[in-house]
């Protein structure tokens, strides 16, 4: 956002509370003073030269239900992320190191990947050390209790890097896996790429970076504005073919439509209207016609929980009304708020607590919801809610692809 | 009746001035106010504390006086300045001869600048439109008015010195064309007072030719008008001034939170004429934005005008009666003996706010001279506010708000302990009242108690209440319950809120365009809606 922008989204706020009326934080932390407080109400004074103390700034989770909720358009999560950034510089100069450390640590999902996935199973053994967890804690101030997920194989697509010759490029798509789907669940990148072949599209995947969502949250928004960088070159030969960018992440999803259109290098103009979210782009087909039709029936129930980055995109929840059109499909969408992980927060030592009371309301929503018999499991897109739901709630939770792939009887091949 | 050798006639800031330097030489001295502090044209401008570049050309005199008394303030009243530094910007349009005795101005009057190469310009400041030729910095700052006057008060308070809020002076009483005393009227109980003195100083500013015409004293003080505007945040880092002889539109002061664009010049009739009109506005924003392209996409969240007292000797007068800027802004003192065959009095007149301290030093040597007081003037040296302790600073930052806590320590000085005290007691009162000037509940739970409140807009001035973003939308209905708590002092709560809630339309009435007709709309929904308040001035 360049100056004039910000000024006028921090004009835009007419000071009505829905933000913070609206915040999971804010309902279950007192000690925050959310969203309306430390974005818009202390832009004012930043602008002065007054800064509000770092720690009211980093209760925000980044979960942009402020920002949903405004009936203003106020990018209130910029305001506060900016802030962060501002004091996190601050910080670097007067140096509180351990969680310096941290932020570099969570905000690099994708570096971290690349260590895990060298030796999954050596570091998936280690996590699992109790010990292990404890010095995190005490060194990184990660939390011991917090679910992080176990790595996987490297996701490398199904055959690398494939070439598509341009005549078919008007039935291609370039798939953006994320880092979850990268380092800690391939399988789902898997399936994404097989339900999109199977309606007939040659699946295109650069070696992309992470999308910079996790590094913007810790602070980092140069390293965050390189990444987009390195992303939207890769991208953008495609994008100039017209070529649609399918995400399976909902956080990558929405950095690729509301942040990378703000970079300027080529590719920028376009992203914003080639980037969808994988079933926004099948719910087009749909509309179109063009969506396979040839789904087996299957007797399964789901609860689904939409996630707050999906939410934000504002497209609705496009994966609930394709799991209608499969026969014997029962969903219930439960709208019980946001999970509390907020990506990397809800790993922070101090912020475990509130991310469990914040995904509280949903934990026993998904309980209730199985054991009068509602539903089955969960489903969401949503790597890190899909995480925070099993481990608040107990039940299995999967994105919602893998109904899709069992419909359509297809099965990933193991490489 | 009580008596004071002195009665001030007045509350701005050279009265409450004049109040300071007298009670420091050992003078008593009673201070009369018709409104609150402050209440007019010494909170009604853009809170420049001039350098005196503006006036280097035009009036050296004025510059140089300028330039010492902005050394001397940034020194005494460091709480109510902030030390921004302002910049000279000559843009295409301007003429460069002017630029050139501009600068042999300010060599002349000792006022200090320095080139900025347009770089560093720009950089600092990313909102100045790009067709500028050359910036000048100079030690110009921002000065909040309603802080300097309060400031100026409570250290004449203690030194003896007494004021009276919301009593208006009458009449003067003569005895052999000699000064005896004054009758005035308690505005809140309608009483009438007779105060004895032997002099009396005549510091009303734009009411003064009203004053001193109340026996029969012809004093020339022209109301000249200026409308400013107030941008929702800060634009500017610093001050910046066109760079061209002195016009319209032509300064933004970055204000506290806000940003104000002022000024206008007009002739009228009385100090009353100060409501804003949309013509003004108008000639603002076009003259505003040779200096902030897209003025109009940037958020207004109110205007307002002051009258200023120029001073013109009939002498001086040349033609051009319409135009305010032709009269000197710099100030007379005048004894009416020597004018009027009346003795003790003696008015002062134009002026500005930057040199309000000189103006009261000048009226305290009068006054001095004629009680044959040798001691010398002092509040040149010494500070208005003492030091607020570290251990103060440091249990308001735990208490509150960073912003909100270096605020109210701004405001009220060595006061806030009390207020961190019923924080610490209840922290309930800890939440921010106003949210969009961070003003604890607490903060206006002192100021409503003080002696010197007794109407919302009192409380306002003290603490900033109601004067941000919303202007009054979401603080008003929780301030008043605070109210309630002392019946006695303030009109019934219905009164009080709509005559707080029809101050803040005034300003807001003229610029109601964009996100401020938003915002007031959601105001008119709350109280004329949920709230049923009737009485409110349509808009």
């Amino acid at each position: 956002m360049n100056k004039l922008d910000s000024v006028k989204n921090l004009d835009a706020c007419i000071k009505c509370s829905a933000c913070t009326s609206q915040c999971p934080v804010a309902m279950v932390q007192p000690l925050f003073s959310g969203p309306k407080s430390v974005g818009p109400d202390a832009e004012r004074f930043r602008l002065e030269g007054i800064d509000i103390d770092p720690k009211c700034l980093s209760y925000c989770s980044n979960c942009k239900t402020c920002e949903v909720t405004c009936p203003s358009g106020v990018k209130i999560t910029e305001i506060i992320l900016r802030a962060r950034e501002k004091a996190s510089l601050a910080a670097q100069k007067s140096g509180t190191t351990r969680l310096q450390v941290r932020d570099l640590v969570l905000g690099r999902a994708e570096y971290l990947g690349r260590l895990g996935t060298i030796w999954p199973g050596l570091t998936n053994g280690l996590l699992k050390v109790y010990l292990v967890r404890v010095l995190m804690e005490k060194i990184l101030g990660i939390s011991r209790r917090a679910p992080l997920p176990p790595y996987q194989a490297k996701f490398k697509g199904i055959r690398n890097n494939k070439l598509v010759p341009n005549h078919r490029l008007s039935k291609a798509v370039v798939f953006f896996p994320g880092c979850f789907i990268n380092y800690n669940d391939s399988l789902t990148g898997q399936a994404v790429i097989k339900v999109l072949e199977h309606n007939g599209y040659d699946v295109i995947m650069p070696n992309f970076h992470c999308c910079g969502v996790p590094l913007q949250a810790n602070g980092k928004f140069n390293e965050a504005r390189g990444n987009a960088k390195k992303n939207l070159a890769l991208m953008n030969p495609y994008l100039q073919s017209g070529v649609p960018v399918i995400t399976g992440c909902t956080s990558c999803g929405l950095a690729l439509k509301e942040e990378y259109p703000n970079l300027e290098v080529s590719g920028s103009e376009l992203i914003g209207r080639q980037a969808y979210d994988l079933f926004e782009f099948l719910w087009e087909l749909q509309e179109g016609g063009g969506l396979k039709q040839d789904f087996q029936e299957i007797p399964v129930s789901l609860g689904y929980h939409a996630p707050c980055h999906l939410k934000a995109q504002g497209i609705g929840t496009p994966s609930v009304r394709l799991l209608r059109l499969i026969p014997g499909v029962r969903v219930s969408d439960l709208d019980t708020g946001c999970c509390g992980l907020s990506g990397s927060y809800g790993y922070k030592q101090e912020k475990y607590d509130i991310a469990r009371q914040i995904g509280e309301p949903l934990f026993q929503r998904v309980q209730e919801g199985v054991r009068i018999g509602e539903f089955q499991s969960m489903a969401t897109e949503c790597g890190g809610c899909q995480v925070q739901i099993e481990h608040g709630s107990g039940i299995a939770t999967k994105h919602p692809v893998w109904v899709f792939m069992q419909a359509y009887g297809l099965s990933p091949e193991f490489l | 009746m009580q008596d004071y050798q002195v009665v001030i006639v007045g509350g701005g800031a050279t009265g409450v001035g004049v109040l300071r330097d007298l009670s420091m030489r050992g003078i008593s001295a009673l201070l009369l106010e018709q409104g609150d502090l402050a209440h007019g044209t010494s909170s009604r401008f853009h809170g420049l504390l001039h350098s005196g570049a503006r006036y280097a050309v035009k009036d050296p005199l004025s510059a140089a006086e300028c330039i010492s008394e902005n050394i001397i303030l940034k020194k005494i009243a460091a709480h109510c300045i902030s030390d921004t530094g302002g910049w000279f910007v000559q843009s295409e349009e301007d003429d460069p001869d002017y630029v050139e005795q501009w600068l042999r101005g300010c060599a002349n009057a000792g006022i200090p600048l320095r080139e900025i190469s347009l770089s560093e310009a720009y950089w600092k400041e990313p909102l100045l439109k790009r067709n500028i030729l050359r910036v000048f910095e100079v030690p110009d700052a921002t000065v909040d008015g309603f802080k300097l006057v309060w400031a100026n008060a409570k250290s004449a308070k203690r030194y003896g010195g007494d004021y009276k809020t919301y009593h208006r002076v009458e009449r003067l009483i003569l005895e052999n064309k000699r000064i005896v005393g004054v009758a005035a009227k308690n505005l809140l109980n309608q009483e009438e007072l007779l105060i004895g003195c032997q002099v009396v100083v005549n510091a009303g500013g734009a009411w003064a030719s009203e004053i001193a015409g109340s026996i029969g004293v012809h004093l020339d003080v022209i109301c000249d008008k200026g409308t400013l505007l107030a941008f929702n945040q800060r634009l500017f880092q610093r001050v910046i001034n066109r760079l061209h002889p002195p016009s319209d539109g032509d300064i933004f002061v970055p204000h506290e939170t806000i940003t104000i664009l002022g000024t206008t010049s007009e002739i009228v009739g009385s100090p009353r004429e100060n409501q804003p009109k949309e013509e003004e506005i108008r000639r603002l924003l076009m003259m505003g934005e040779e200096l902030l392209p897209k003025i109009m996409e940037r958020r207004v969240i109110r205007a307002f005008a002051g009258v200023r007292p120029l001073h013109r000797e009939d002498s001086e007068v040349s033609g051009k009666m319409d135009e305010g800027r032709e009269v000197s802004r710099n100030f007379a003192l005048i004894d009416h003996e020597i004018h009027d065959q009346v003795q003790g009095l003696i008015s002062i007149v134009g002026g500005k706010f930057t040199t309000y301290r000189l103006m009261a030093e000048k009226v305290a040597d009068w006054v001095a001279k004629r009680f044959g007081n040798l001691r010398p003037c002092s509040t040149a040296q010494e500070k208005l506010l003492s030091e607020i302790s570290e251990d103060l600073k440091k249990q308001a930052l735990q208490l509150l708000p960073c912003a909100a806590a270096e605020k109210m320590l701004e405001r009220l000085g060595e006061d806030a302990g009390a207020v961190l005290l019923e924080i610490q007691n209840d922290p309930s009162k800890g939440q921010m009242l106003c949210e969009c000037e961070m003003v604890s509940v607490a903060e206006v739970e002192k100021v409503a108690l003080d002696a010197d409140a007794h109407h919302l807009a009192d409380i306002r001035r003290k603490t900033r209440l109601g004067m941000g973003t919303c202007q009054g939308a979401f603080c008003t209905y929780r301030a008043l319950p605070l109210l309630g708590l002392e019946h006695a002092k303030f009109d019934p709560l219905q009164d009080e809120l709509k005559r707080f809630i029809n101050q803040r339309w005034k300003g807001i009435r003229p610029i109601l365009w964009g996100q401020q007709l938003r915002e007031t709309e959601l105001t008119r929904a709350i109280y004329t809606s949920i709230l049923q308040l009737n009485g409110i001035r349509d808009i």
